[in-house]
């Protein structure tokens, strides 16, 4: 069990990953100059959608997502949306490793194998999985710590910036925008966490704040990030730039310093860790409700598995393709399937309810 | 488990101990910190490169080695192969494009340059008068390592505000954007010296045109702002009355220190287009060629109003040679893009309304120190 307050460290780290280092790009086709309003509008949405998230977990109390699957749609339908919902978190610690993997190879040693930051990463993700739920929640906590200096950062490249760039406001078509915002999925998804989380918190009646709290730090970092980003580089130019973030650490330097977007690359694996770690966790819970495995089990043939794919995916076409198909499900999975389910969850309490008086 | 945890600790220790991923040590690799680019014969490019390599018994020794080839990473290996140290471009602080090859365009090296992870964005772009090669390997009595020179001799005035900052950054900014033209500093070999000697005006990746250093200051301040740089202008002594210009040539040199300046750019007519651009400058006076009673509130009124109207008509003269050769170093595409809703601009579409762009600059100067004596 674990304190409501840690939640904000949870959602925080598990929405950052490596989806920053280049979702300007992604956004900026779609929406053009206009690409904060498309985060502003996606972060908006998150709180939207963690607040049905919230209503669908208090109907049932103390159960998580993979419970509630079970009670609403019966055992074995019930359990067939389980396993996509493990295929997903899974599909999202693999791009996520695969990515950053890919950043480290073209940002600072070519040369490096893939295996060889693969295996280095998955022990280290074993090891601190192997030291249980706590442990994992610690690491977000310091991932948040540890982390956040990298945001002031940002002064840096803010005086090159030109503010001009940014208008006229709202020339693009509001359907751009909106398209803009739904690309946005790769990077903020991760709060959908809650999802698995919310048994294991002590003070429920907490959790709504911390949540929303969480989720407004996100907003907050993503929209300072595009604003920089969007003033800083010219159009076309940030449309080539695949890791705008990283291109905008490259101005800084500091007397003891040159290069300072090789610390940043490093620095990123913290970063990371808690993605990695909590979605390996939300796809454990998932998986003891399908088959009988206990947990050093299970990250052991996890690890294997995605070992094995990380060395099979190796261009950046396809891991550009992984991306744009997990973004497309996870849109719908994220955005759209909460509110059915929580539409259900009413439903079904409803007709539970009914039943009972009757009966 | 306790087989386990011994394993664990085993495998970190691996890790960590055989964890230098790619050993760069500083004995064994050149340093280029200078990269010139020419065109070489049938279109080939011929690339200069300054390489400084770190000895730890003697003192470390500067190497210049040219090579030509296709492309820049081409003769990147043939360079290596002239090497005994191996090429890193870590430290790269400066490109220098040839006279002729920026007038053939260099849109492709910024391209490359832009791609390469290991050049950062902070890296100086100049063009040379002439070839750099010559430049370069010009044995030089004053000056031991040419690369960091130069670098230190750009950065100098980029800093000081005397020219144009050009880093990769902002010249790459520039010609990805849509009405803005890259302008970056020229420079040439002056008998022992390197200075710098003008302004290379760009439209799209092509050189086109050129402004000497002293037209420099009038581009900078349309382009950017002023905090610091110090410039000279003169005014027709007629304008002054006379009482105050005794003994003064024809034209009298007026030195300032720019100490803050503000800049208003309107769109008033986005049809042909007109632009209003009013420009507000504070400066501290520090020389001046009459014997002027400053102590007249009347005088320095008169003497500002002077210096605002000679700003005023070079940099309308800068203007119109920039848009005689089709560079909109200016920035107002810019300008036009964002105060025009669903312009649609495109690079060929602003440049054809660039050509038939009006300005009406206005600019407003004060005196607000001119030194300890009068």
């Amino acid at each position: 069990m674990i304190n409501a307050f840690l939640l904000f460290f949870v959602i925080h780290t598990t929405q950052i990953g490596v989806g920053i280092h280049g979702f300007q790009r992604v956004i900026y086709q779609e929406a053009k100059h206009d690409a904060w309003i498309s985060v502003l509008l996606i972060g908006i949405a998150t709180h939207i959608i963690a607040i049905f998230m919230i209503k669908t977990l208090e109907i049932y109390g103390s159960n998580d997502l993979y419970g509630i699957h079970q009670d609403i749609f019966g055992k074995w339908f019930g359990n067939f949306l389980n396993f996509i919902y493990i295929v997903y978190c899974s599909t999202a610690f693999f791009s996520v490793l695969r990515n950053y993997i890919e950043v480290v190879q073209t940002w600072v040693f070519p040369n490096l194998e893939t295996w060889f930051i693969s295996a280095t990463l998955l022990l280290l993700v074993i090891y601190a999985f192997t030291g249980g739920f706590r442990v994992i929640v610690g690491i977000s906590f310091f991932s948040f710590v540890l982390a956040i200096w990298l945001l002031p950062m940002l002064v840096f490249p803010l005086q090159f910036t030109t503010a001009r760039s940014l208008l006229p406001v709202m020339e693009n078509d509001i359907m751009d925008i909106l398209k803009g915002a739904q690309s946005m999925t790769f990077t903020i998804v991760g709060f959908e966490i809650l999802n698995v989380i919310y048994p294991f918190i002590k003070d429920k009646n907490n959790v709504k704040r911390h949540v929303h709290y969480g989720l407004l730090a996100t907003t907050i970092i993503y929209l300072s990030v595009i604003l920089v980003s969007i003033a800083y580089f010219s159009p076309d130019q940030l449309n080539k730039s695949i890791w705008a973030t990283l291109s905008l650490f490259s101005i800084v330097r500091f007397p003891f310093i040159e290069r300072f977007e090789y610390i940043a690359v490093c620095f990123w694996m913290l970063i990371i860790l808690p993605n990695l770690c909590l979605y390996l966790w939300a796809a454990y819970r998932g998986s003891i409700r399908l088959v009988k495995v206990n947990s050093t089990q299970f990250v052991w043939i996890f690890s294997i598995v995605v070992f094995m794919l990380s060395l099979s995916v190796e261009t950046r076409t396809e891991i550009n393709a992984v991306n744009n198909y997990f973004s497309k499900v996870g849109f719908y999975l994220i955005f759209v399937y909460p509110i059915l389910l929580y539409l259900l969850a009413v439903m079904k309490k409803k007709y539970t309810t009914r039943k009972e008086r009757k009966g | 488990m306790k087989f386990i945890k011994v394993m664990f600790i085993f495998i970190f220790l691996l890790i960590t101990i055989a964890g230098c991923a790619e050993q760069k040590l500083l004995e064994q690799v050149g340093l280029t910190t200078l990269l010139g680019y020419d065109l070489g014969e049938n279109e080939k490019l011929s690339t200069t490169a300054v390489i400084r390599q770190v000895n730890p018994e003697f003192q470390s020794n500067v190497e210049i080695v040219s090579a030509e080839n296709e492309t820049a990473r081409g003769s990147r290996a043939e360079i290596n192969r002239k090497t005994s140290k191996k090429i890193m471009s870590g430290q790269m602080r400066v490109v220098l494009f040839g006279e002729e090859l920026a007038e053939d365009g260099i849109a492709h090296h910024i391209d490359t340059l832009s791609k390469n992870s290991d050049t950062s964005g902070s890296i100086i772009v100049a063009v040379v008068e002439g070839e750099t090669k010559s430049l370069l390997e010009y044995q030089f009595q004053e000056i031991d390592d040419i690369g960091t020179h130069i670098y230190k001799l750009l950065e100098q005035n980029i800093k000081n505000e005397q020219m144009i900052s050009s880093s990769l950054h902002e010249v790459a900014h520039d010609y990805y954007s849509l009405g803005r033209d890259i302008a970056i500093p020229i420079i040439k070999r002056d008998k022992e010296h390197v200075e710098i000697s003008g302004v290379a005006l760009f439209d799209k990746g092509k050189m086109v045109g050129k402004l000497s250093t002293e037209e420099s200051f009038y581009v900078k301040l349309s382009r950017d702002l002023y905090d610091s740089a110090m410039f000279e202008i003169t005014i027709p002594k007629e304008a002054l009355p006379e009482s105050q210009t005794k003994n003064s040539p024809e034209k009298i040199p007026v030195v300032i220190d720019t100490i803050n300046t503000k800049k208003q750019v309107k769109l008033i007519n986005p049809q042909t287009p007109e632009f209003d651009m009013h420009i507000t400058v504070n400066g501290r006076m520090l020389e001046i060629g009459a014997n002027m009673d400053l102590d007249n509130p009347k005088n320095v009124k008169k003497l500002e109003e002077e210096i605002g109207k000679s700003i005023a008509k070079n940099l309308e003269r800068v203007l119109v040679y920039c848009q005689d050769v089709n560079s909109d170093a200016f920035g107002l595409g810019e300008y036009y893009r964002s105060s025009v809703r669903h312009s649609n601009l495109t690079h060929e579409k602003w440049h054809e309304l660039y050509s038939t762009a009006k300005v009406n600059i206005k600019v407003d100067f004060t005196i607000l120190r001119s030194g300890i004596f009068e």
